[in-house]
């Protein structure tokens, strides 16, 4: 099959335009395919900067990848003009370790991660990894760029680290293994019964900020963002003058900065920027505040000319 | 290659057709092919050209020749749900 010249160049622009390319069904942030889906969770653990194309939105380009590569399906990551493969592929290399070399990504250092796991949770773990044994199955933990931690069976890999807690063989991958160090596994209630909580004493929390120094901090240099989480009309109602309202742009501005950027939540008295800072750090944001108090305390304490209701 | 196989076609028919096409392309494998979900299928391929080959560019070789059954809309063949080479 031949491709149009245009198609072509136009394909080429995309992956010489950046050293790590994925052309996918849907965004980073929202993939429509469980293919897309997986190698976007992969990359995310390897890379904080790669492009996406959404071919889903560019019929051209949806064909036209298939032929310019001579593979027929998508997802295809591309990695400084070359070929990688597909989902089989990178998932297949994930698990070898080919993945750091063919992304350019200093492999993390192998330490074993201290796990602590509570004797009913260890108990758990027992028979959930006894009902799903399968030969060559192991328990796996992961602990992602995000701090969600995860626990699946899966078969070993080479890059796998064995961790013994309480009884429990737990296999952690060596991307998961500094993130995971110090974790402790509990049993608790949640509203579908019994549950397992993690507390990873690793992962960036919330922190509260005082409107003074909110003050000083608006007053230096420092580069930040400012966002006010209420409604429209609570914005429209009064506001510090430089912060921006939380609306669907700002959203999607905000999900593709940098995730070490400094973000500042504010609401009216405070629960709601804790909502959305607490939603911040999940999505792997590290350097997330909340205004302690909200407008209110900034209208009795630093700034009365900002109408209190 | 004439594509005259449809999605209508069961799947083994499908399949079959899939086979006579990656053997059209390398005259001396052994291919199997199984049929998963609606149009999605299962190939293993074994053939001596592979020695020497990347994974990407074993694929390839098999995917290309069975890429028209892929492609337009609504293609007989909507997904392989897995692709084994194996060097013969």
């Amino acid at each position: 099959m031949n491709l149009e010249e245009a198609t072509r160049g136009k394909i080429d622009e995309l992956i010489q335009g950046s050293p790590v390319m994925l052309f996918m069904k849907g965004t980073r942030e929202a993939p429509q395919c469980g293919f897309s889906a997986k190698v976007v969770s992969i990359l995310d653990d390897y890379l904080a900067d790669y492009r996406t194309v959404d071919v889903l939105s560019d019929g051209e380009i949806r064909e036209g990848i298939k032929t310019y590569s001579s593979w027929p399906t998508i997802p295809q990551l591309y990695v400084k003009g070359e070929f990688l493969g597909g989902c089989d592929i990178i998932t297949e290399m994930a698990g070898s370790g080919e993945l750091f070399e063919a992304l350019g990504v200093d492999p993390p250092e192998a330490i074993v991660p201290e796990i602590r796991v509570k004797d009913d949770a260890a108990e758990a773990l027992r028979q959930a990894a006894a009902q799903n044994a399968e030969p060559g199955q192991f328990l796996h933990l992961e602990v992602s760029r995000n701090w969600q931690t995860s626990l699946s069976m899966a078969p070993q890999n080479s890059m796998d680290i064995p961790v013994e807690a309480n009884g429990v063989t737990l296999m952690v991958n060596r991307l998961s293994a500094a993130r995971a160090n110090g974790i402790s596994i509990t049993l608790a209630e949640t509203a579908n019964g019994k549950g397992f909580k993690v507390d990873n004493p690793n992962a960036p929390t919330l922190s509260e900020m005082s409107v003074q120094e909110l003050k000083s901090l608006l007053d230096s240099e420092e580069n930040f963002e400012f966002i006010d989480v209420r409604t429209p009309s609570e914005f429209e109602t009064a506001r510090i003058p430089s912060a921006v309202l939380l609306d669907e742009a700002a959203h999607q501005r905000l999900s593709e900065l940098p995730k070490e950027t400094k973000i500042v939540f504010v609401c009216h008295h405070g629960p709601r920027g804790v909502n959305a800072a607490e939603q911040f750090l999940s999505q792997g944001f590290t350097n997330v505040h909340n205004v302690t108090g909200g407008l209110d305390a900034w209208s009795t304490e630093i700034d009365s000319s900002v109408p209190r209701y | 290659m004439p594509i005259d196989i449809q999605q209508q076609d069961g799947p083994s028919a499908i399949a079959e057709a899939l086979r006579k096409a990656i053997l059209e392309a390398i005259p001396e494998a052994r291919v199997d092919v199984s049929p998963g979900g609606t149009a999605h299928f299962e190939i293993r391929v074994e053939a001596r050209v592979f020695d020497g080959m990347g994974r990407v560019a074993q694929q390839q070789l098999v995917y290309g020749a069975i890429a028209p059954m892929m492609s337009g809309s609504n293609p007989p063949v909507h997904a392989i749900d897995r692709l084994e080479c194996v060097v013969g």
